[in-house]
């Protein structure tokens, strides 16, 4: 549908002939087919035109046809969307049959022979163009269309000259316009009521918020029960401005701006579905982002965050220029990149040699790339000379890593997003898919209209749950911290009732491990009934899940932050595997264990090395082989020692020993739980450097500001929840002159220890070179096939869709025993209440991109949500101020009425910093990992009227410190 | 040290016994706990928690105690 493809672009890829052919099957991935593949054994050959073509049955003739080159004329056809038959106008004639079918709705038969063109042909197409022209305005210059509307492309393909009906005639030119959505406008006045938007609301996205009412000349598009878009059900992903084949679903952007001029292909920086976008452009000006439909993982679908969300990359706050200062007392002083890093490096010197080698490290960053992330503890192993390495993965997935390395041998999920178009029960663990992964969620919801059953275990009523059209449901609402009992309560039902897959388990598993599991699992403390109690989810519930799940062909797991982000985290995820395994649903498309990650890169952050005990690969520290292998290449000896995890770090800063520390685009002050111990972490340090977009929290802790560069800026990869490497690629110049490993280069440089990568393409070189999972991968072969999921190496060359398919990397499957074990975080009579955190779908982690975008009119507040039998107990109403109090803090939020939780359950999210979520989460963690457990805190609520000290303190230090920003920055404007 | 990074030391190490129960069985569990603070403990935190032992180790539960015990006989051997 862009018209922007041609263009040549700054950068190599070119999408229109690269892509052509990277597939190797030759779609182009800008050319709109009409219909849909068809995946079919069977081909069948016809003629169109003469031009012999052989197709898969079940392929429309419009489409057979636009793979041998002929592109006949259509207007409600596009190959996203089911043929629909209402335009006539890619009507064909076909030999032996009558009339003139409209070859979007007619499949192809063996040797058919069909015409596209002729007298006959061409007058229908004219009447039915000279129709539809009849009743739309005729203003093509000055529309903002222009140059990208199929209308306007069909009217000169069909040689329209005339419209004899006139233009006097009832129409609907005056129809009111809805600009309500920050992001496109709807001007019913130029809809051709295809219904391309009703049917890609249904179909694509599935939320169906569409819908045309009226009949005949009355009919319309209508969002919801006719209301504005804003005001109806509508989740703002575009896929109704990508289908609209007029001006009638247009972006602001283009209205504003006009036409993009030349595009690039990349990788969203939002959540971890890593979706495809083509960033179309003006110069060096973004103009909008179109998800690409030869993206593996988004297939051309988007969500509001990636499709819109764009506009922080620009936003008046970004940092432009490296600011340093000698105490957080002081205001900024700007300098030069040079001076900068070399007071960095100094100071980073200084303090190792007052206190020690292990007195410093580094955090990299999921949301950076896969080269930054790998250089970010490149240093920290070889420039600081010691292992204090960590990432925010440490804050969501590290119990993922622990639990599948443990158990299925490799810290990854395990199949592709795709292979759940092949799940026949869908289990959905503490994940909320339609807000946190939402291009995701829409196949997950295609599937379920497709018949899939869908089981649910969650405190909340997920909106999940309320996919229109879908098939079975179950929701187990379990209560905060108690996912141990209730996977353990699954397994149980499993064996005991006969569900388990004993050739699986007999040719897969260690069958010592798995005897002591089955004889752990049997035990009564673990059966439904038993646990019913402590979940607080009927045991009959239990039963049918499990059977549901156990008898299924193809039974497949997700989960989220809410089986991670618990004390027992790391118990769970192993309870999620062996329930996988036991019932043989591992190792082919359909079934599998699949974490969906939250960040773009927390998978490749994870792989690159970045935790504290693990080299890039997940190779232990502790092995003197892989040190002797890493040693020869980075050229000096590793600590043997793993180093400080994050909370480690925080309590060693507190301490006194841990004095400085490298954060590249992390906000762990905002972040990280228990916010008055990090805050007292960050403010005992002597030197912290912070690398962001922003002066975000963590930054007015700050020593020196390195000036981040967004994802537009940069060349690299991210790995997404699939393990999927995709590339991103630099579409504009970075705002302060460096991309982010180029900063790192020189930091390591300053400390002497030499980097000289020129591009991001020698940093994955050398990635190859010593993670084993990563040896075949290169930017020429990400080029070639577009994207690679790893393994990538001599056995898998193209990489390994599914894994675990003949043997896990640890041989046989390994169960793990899951003693279920109560959190200390319990309620009492002092904090009778369960708070749980979470995300929602306008908003990204901590905001600092989304909360500068028009996302703000969706959530430009964190509240409170609370069950209506729990507010009327402390005579809480609707957007009262409730001030929440914890063992940690306290804070006010506003109150919510909801009957999506259970009694004594409520529930915030944490992406404006000021609402002081974290100030209320507590320092528990994983007992493997120390992942904190943001998902349970014990805590009571009161009707307030002012913020709480907290907050008020907060603001009064947010302000100082955007003060001596603002000074820095008028001192440079002036200078 | 601090008795608040202390107080989490040993929270830590207790958290890894009592999650890892072996059916009651305390060498096992005690194995456990060894195995993972020498696979994922950083160094000063592996000293603080022997040095805790060498003030009396209070609070420890018992498989963690024992695996405390077994780091310091090692850390023992590798001084002398």
């Amino acid at each position: 549908m862009s018209g922007a493809g041609g263009t040549t672009m700054i950068q190599q890829f070119d999408p229109k002939t690269d892509q052509y052919q990277a597939g190797g099957n030759g779609i182009d991935w800008q050319k709109d087919y009409g219909t849909p593949l068809v995946e079919s054994d069977v081909s069948v050959t016809l003629a169109i035109d003469g031009v012999p073509i052989t197709v898969p049955e079940g392929t429309s003739v419009l489409r057979a046809a636009a793979l041998a080159g002929i592109n006949i004329p259509k207007l409600c056809a596009s190959d996203n969307l089911e043929a629909f038959g209402s335009c006539r106008l890619c009507s064909v004639q076909i030999e032996g049959r009558r009339g003139m079918p409209a070859s979007c709705t007619t499949p192809v038969a063996e040797d058919m022979v069909v015409t596209t063109q002729n007298a006959a042909l061409a007058k229908l197409r004219r009447n039915v163009m000279e129709l539809y022209i009849s009743d739309h305005p005729l203003d093509c210059l000055t529309c903002p269309a222009n140059g990208d509307c199929e209308l306007q492309d069909m009217a000169g393909a069909v040689g329209l000259r005339e419209v004899r009906y006139g233009f006097s005639g009832e129409n609907h030119l005056d129809a009111e316009k809805d600009h309500s959505n920050p992001y496109f406008s709807f001007d019913p006045s130029k809809c051709i009521v295809c219904s391309r938007c009703v049917r890609a609301c249904e179909e694509v996205q599935g939320t169906f918020a569409l819908t045309i009412d009226g009949r005949g000349f009355d009919s319309k598009v209508s969002a919801g029960q006719d209301e504005p878009f804003m005001d109806s059900e509508c989740v703002s992903c575009g896929a109704c401005v990508q289908a609209c084949p007029t001006s009638t679903l247009m972006e602001k952007s283009i209205i504003d701006e006009g036409q993009p001029d030349h595009s690039i292909v990349t990788t969203c920086a939002y959540c971890g579905v890593g979706c495809s976008f083509e960033a179309e452009m003006k110069g060096d000006q973004l103009v909008r982002m179109t998800p690409w439909k030869g993206g593996d993982a988004n297939h051309g679908h988007s969500c509001v965050k990636g499709r819109f969300a764009f506009g922080y990359a620009t936003h008046k706050d970004r940092l432009r220029e490296p600011m340093i200062r000698d105490s957080i007392d002081q205001p900024w002083r700007p300098v030069g990149w040079e001076e900068a890093i070399q007071f960095a490096a100094d100071r980073i010197k200084a303090i190792q040699a007052k206190y020690g080698r292990e007195s410093v490290g580094g955090i990299t960053s999921s949301r950076c790339t896969n080269e930054e992330t790998y250089l970010v503890q490149k240093l920290v192993r070889t420039a600081f000379g010691n292992n204090n390495t960590d990432t925010c993965a440490r804050v969501c997935h590290s119990p993922t890593g622990y639990g599948l390395k443990a158990t299925l041998g490799e810290s990854a999920g395990t199949q592709t997003f795709d292979s759940v178009l092949k799940s026949d029960v869908i289990v959905v663990i503490g994940a909320n898919p339609t807000d946190a992964h939402p291009v995701f969620a829409s196949r997950l919801r295609k599937r379920l209209r497709e018949g899939a059953s869908l089981i649910v275990a969650d405190p909340r009523y997920i909106d999940l749950l309320k996919t229109p059209h879908m098939g079975e449901g179950i929701h187990l609402p379990l209560r905060p911290g108690t996912n141990v009992a209730l996977i353990n309560a699954l397994g149980h039902v499993v064996v005991t009732e006969g569900l388990e897959d004993q050739d699986f388990v007999s040719r897969r598993c260690d069958p010592e491990a798995y005897q002591q599991w089955r004889d752990f699992i049997v035990q009564e403390k673990n059966s439904p009934e038993h646990v019913a109690e402590i979940t607080g989810v009927p045991a009959e519930s239990i039963r049918q899940a499990a059977r549901l799940y156990g008898k299924a062909g193809n039974g497949a797991i997700y989960y989220g932050l809410g089986v991670t982000e618990h004390s027992q985290g790391s118990t769970m995820v192993i309870g999620i595997a062996n329930l996988a395994m036991a019932t043989g649903n591992i190792g082919r498309e359909g079934v599998g264990v699949n974490p969906l990650r939250g960040q773009n890169n927390v998978q490749g952050s994870c792989d690159m090395g970045s935790f504290p005990h693990e080299l890039p690969g997940y190779q232990h520290v502790g092995v003197p082989e892989i040190r002797q292998r890493f040693a020869e290449v980075w050229g000096v000896e590793i600590d043997p020692e793993p180093g400080l995890r994050i909370p480690n770090m925080f309590d060693a800063a507190i301490d006194g020993s841990f004095k400085a520390l490298y954060v590249q685009g992390e906000d762990i002050a905002q972040s990280d739980p228990n916010t008055q111990h990090v805050e007292q972490a960050l403010t005992s340090l002597e030197c912290l450097i912070v690398q962001d977009l922003f002066l975000n929290e963590t930054a007015k802790f700050a020593h020196v500001l390195l000036p981040g560069a967004s994802f537009l800026e940069k060349n690299g990869t991210f790995t997404n929840a699939e393990r999927r490497i995709n590339r991103v690629r630099k579409v504009m110049p970075p705002l302060a002159g460096k991309e982010d490993w180029e900063a790192t280069q020189d930091l390591a440089n300053a400390l002497g220890y030499p980097m000289n990568y020129s591009h991001p393409s020698e940093i994955m070189d050398e990635i190859a070179q010593l993670a084993p999972t990563f040896t075949g991968v290169s930017y020429e072969k990400l080029e070639r096939l577009g994207s690679i999921q790893w393994p990538c190496n001599e056995e898998h060359p193209d990489g390994t869709p599914t894994m675990h398919e003949e043997t896990f990397p640890i041989g046989l499957g390994r169960f793990g025993l899951t003693e279920f074990i109560e959190t200390e975080e319990r309620s009492n009579r002092r904090f009778p209440l369960l708070l749980t955190t979470g995300r929602i779908l306008s908003q990204y982690n901590v905001g600092a991109q989304t909360r500068r975008t028009d996302n703000q009119v969706w959530h430009d507040e964190d509240v409170l949500e609370l069950h209506p039998h729990d507010a009327e107990e402390r005579g809480i109403s609707n957007g009262d101020w409730v001030g929440i109090t914890s063992r940690s803090g306290k804070t006010v939020l506003r109150a919510r009425m909801t009957d999506r939780l259970q009694p004594g359950v409520v529930y915030t999210t944490f992406h404006h910093p000021g609402s002081g979520a974290n100030v209320i989460t507590t320092d528990n963690s994983d007992w493997a990992t120390n992942c904190p457990e943001y998902k349970v805190t014990a805590v009571q609520l009161e009707k307030v009227s002012q913020p709480s000290e907290w907050q008020q303190r907060f603001q009064t230090f947010g302000r100082k410190q955007q003060q001596f920003l603002a000074q820095a920055t008028d001192d440079a404007s002036a200078s | 040290m601090s008795g608040t990074r202390l107080d989490q030391l040993i929270k830590m190490i207790n958290q890894i016994a009592i999650n890892n129960p072996c059916n009651g069985d305390v060498a096992a569990s005690s194995e456990v706990v060894l195995g993972h603070i020498r696979k994922f403990w950083a160094r000063p935190m592996k000293k603080d928690i022997v040095a805790h032992l060498e003030q009396g180790g209070e609070g420890l539960e018992p498989a963690a105690l024992e695996a405390v015990r077994t780091l310091q006989a090692e850390q023992n051997m590798t001084a002398s």
